[in-house]
């Protein structure tokens, strides 16, 4: 077999392993006035690790999509300089008698998932145990969210953590890609079904729903619960999941549609009956009516926002704490683009913005070339459901759209988050292999 | 006056590090236009078709194992030579079944054979739709549908 040498990988890495000890240096100096440059040993573990994943997709000959890895790696990359100049005692682990600070612990999940990432793909050769399976999948997600349900502790009202003693999980992150998982399979299914029957009700052609029914009734239970759960922002990451699934197989306009009407629909049914959405809602259309109390953290991302302007304070010049207080609660994980915005203005989060972009596309380039439907279909869910968990919480940072607290993938702060993003990066270019190698029967020596 | 001179510093190599920060968004672009251009010659050579098999598994090695097959529209298998694709298996029927794309989707439909047409390892009893990644099998040859 001939090696396939990944160059545009490499090139693209290079600068990135030097964009991060640049961050790093800048920093440093700013902070405290000296020439030292900053933490070399996170600057080093961070190249190691994107060299090492790089290094071991050649060894194994994956000749998956070469962007996604440097595209994440440069996110990751602004994320952990922005997690490096944040107080260090917002977050943390000590490991083996080593106190790590917040970029230490959060280094040290990049390391968990970039080998989960290459273990999934590497070794995953056939998708016959995701899509086979799907119903076991489908229960494993139910089981995870019935055990958050049970055993969950709430943080700031929304009920999303097990505690397992030594690490605290979110098992909602690992559900969102069960979820897209079970979804893509029975598409691939039923897919020619449903878009070949036709039910007309009026002029509107409605889904066959006998074929829907399996699908229907899980997202109901997960919705239900996670709406339950008071996790709002995963509750409309899942269904616009969902929706775009839904489209990508069927390429029917009317079931987008339809789903919108029920969105509408469930969203004044929430704002009616519970009333954190109604109190996210009043926040989102005017933060200033109560600055120091619920529109606390929104009116100081504003400022933030509008302090960074064009060309940002420069990293480590922002005003993060005041007085030993964070300026911005949790700006570590549901606001760092607003910190990244400020340090860097927006030049800086455009940037990051094109990171991200580059990402979409070439997961959804990886969807367009898939061998199968359910590979296809895959990427597209898992691509999608990356795309909108950014765009919410970019969203919500900006007052584009009312609040909800989900992380900023491969940027936030946070295992799980982490973990889970990097799952899905192995499962993309797992697909992305198998479409350029071909079939499973070729001899592989 | 070391204050303004570490201002100056922090300025530049702020303005030094956004600077790198677009110079890696533009080689990221760079290989997006590079990667298209080569997409278009990639398409043409090999997915110009609707369809094509993949030949998984194939105990009589006609058709070998590991080959693909470009399926036009219209496509009839059996062990006659005159069928589309020629099967050299002795549990296959002389006209087997028939394979066609009709509007977005292929489908597949049984002529009557002995031995019967399995999709995803399923009986058929009437024309059925075939989604890519379907597997098709045919006496003892099994094919996939690919894109």
């Amino acid at each position: 077999m001939r090696i396939a040498w990944r160059g545009a990988e490499l090139r693209l890495l290079l600068p990135i392993l030097v964009l991060v000890p640049f961050g790093f240096a800048i920093t440093n100096i700013a902070l405290t006035g000296t020439l030292e440059v900053g933490p070399l040993h996170l600057a080093i573990g961070y190249a190691v690790m994107l060299l090492g994943a790089h290094l071991v997709l050649v060894a194994f000959g994956n000749r998956g999509d070469q962007l996604i890895l440097p595209a994440v790696g440069a996110m990751g990359g602004i994320g952990l300089i922005m997690l490096n100049r944040l107080p260090q005692d917002l977050a943390g682990t000590s490991a083996l008698g080593i106190e790590l600070g917040m970029a230490g612990t959060q280094l040290l999940w990049f390391g968990v998932g970039v080998i989960s990432m290459l273990v999934i793909a590497v070794g995953l050769r056939d998708d016959g145990i995701l899509r086979h399976y799907k119903y076991t999948w489908a229960a494993v997600g139910i089981l995870l969210l019935a055990a958050t349900f049970i055993f969950g502790y709430e943080v700031n009202g929304a009920r999303l953590w097990i505690d397992l003693g030594a690490v605290s999980v979110q098992p909602g992150e690992i559900l969102k890609i069960v979820l897209v998982v079970f979804i893509a399979a029975y598409l691939a299914e039923t897919r020619t079904l449903l878009t070949s029957a036709r039910v007309r009700i009026g002029f509107l052609s409605v889904p066959p729903l006998p074929y829907f029914l399996p699908m229907l009734a899980l997202f109901a239970v997960v919705m239900l619960i996670v709406v339950r759960l008071n996790d709002l922002g995963t509750a409309l990451l899942f269904f616009g999941t969902f929706l775009t699934m839904l489209f990508v197989a069927t390429g029917r306009r009317s079931y987008v549609l339809i789903g919108l009407i029920l969105f509408v629909v469930g969203f004044f049914v929430a704002h009616r009956l519970f009333g954190h959405v109604q109190l996210r809602v009043d926040v989102w259309l005017d933060p200033f009516a109560d600055p120091l109390g619920a529109g606390f953290q929104p009116v100081r991302a504003l400022y933030a926002l509008g302090r960074g302007g064009l060309f940002g304070e420069g990293l480590g010049q922002g005003l993060v704490t005041l007085g030993g207080n964070l300026t911005i609660p949790y700006v570590h994980t549901d606001f760092i683009f607003t910190a990244i915005a400020e340090e860097l203005g927006l030049v800086g989060a455009f940037a990051l913005l094109g990171f991200a972009a580059v990402f979409v596309f070439r997961g959804l380039r990886v969807a367009a070339l898939a061998r199968d439907d359910f590979s296809g279909l895959l990427a597209v869910g898992l691509t999608a459901s990356l795309a909108l968990q950014a765009l919410i919480i970019i969203g919500g940072n900006t007052k584009l759209i009312p609040l909800t607290g989900i992380t900023l993938p491969f940027v936030s702060y946070g295992g799980s988050s982490i973990l889970a993003s990097f799952i899905m990066v192995g499962l993309l270019l797992s697909i992305s292999h198998r479409s350029i190698v071909g079939t499973d029967a070729e001899p592989d020596a | 006056m070391t204050g303004d001179i570490l201002r100056i510093l922090l300025l530049v190599l702020q303005l030094g590090f956004v600077a790198l920060l677009y110079l890696v968004l533009m080689r990221f672009a760079g290989s997006l236009l590079k990667d298209l251009r080569n997409a278009e010659e990639v398409q043409i050579a090999s997915r110009s078709g609707i369809g094509r098999l993949s030949v998984l598994e194939s105990p009589a090695d006609e058709p070998p194992a590991g080959t693909t097959i470009a399926l036009g529209p219209i496509n009839s298998i059996g062990r006659n030579v005159n069928n589309t694709i020629y099967v050299e298996d002795d549990f296959v029927s002389t006209n087997h079944a028939m394979l066609t794309f009709r509007g977005r989707s292929w489908f597949v439909e049984d002529q009557g054979s002995t031995n019967g047409t399995y999709v995803n390892g399923h009986r058929i009893d009437r024309p059925v739709a075939l989604s890519f990644g379907d597997e098709l099998t045919i006496g003892r040859v099994r094919m996939r549908l690919d894109r």
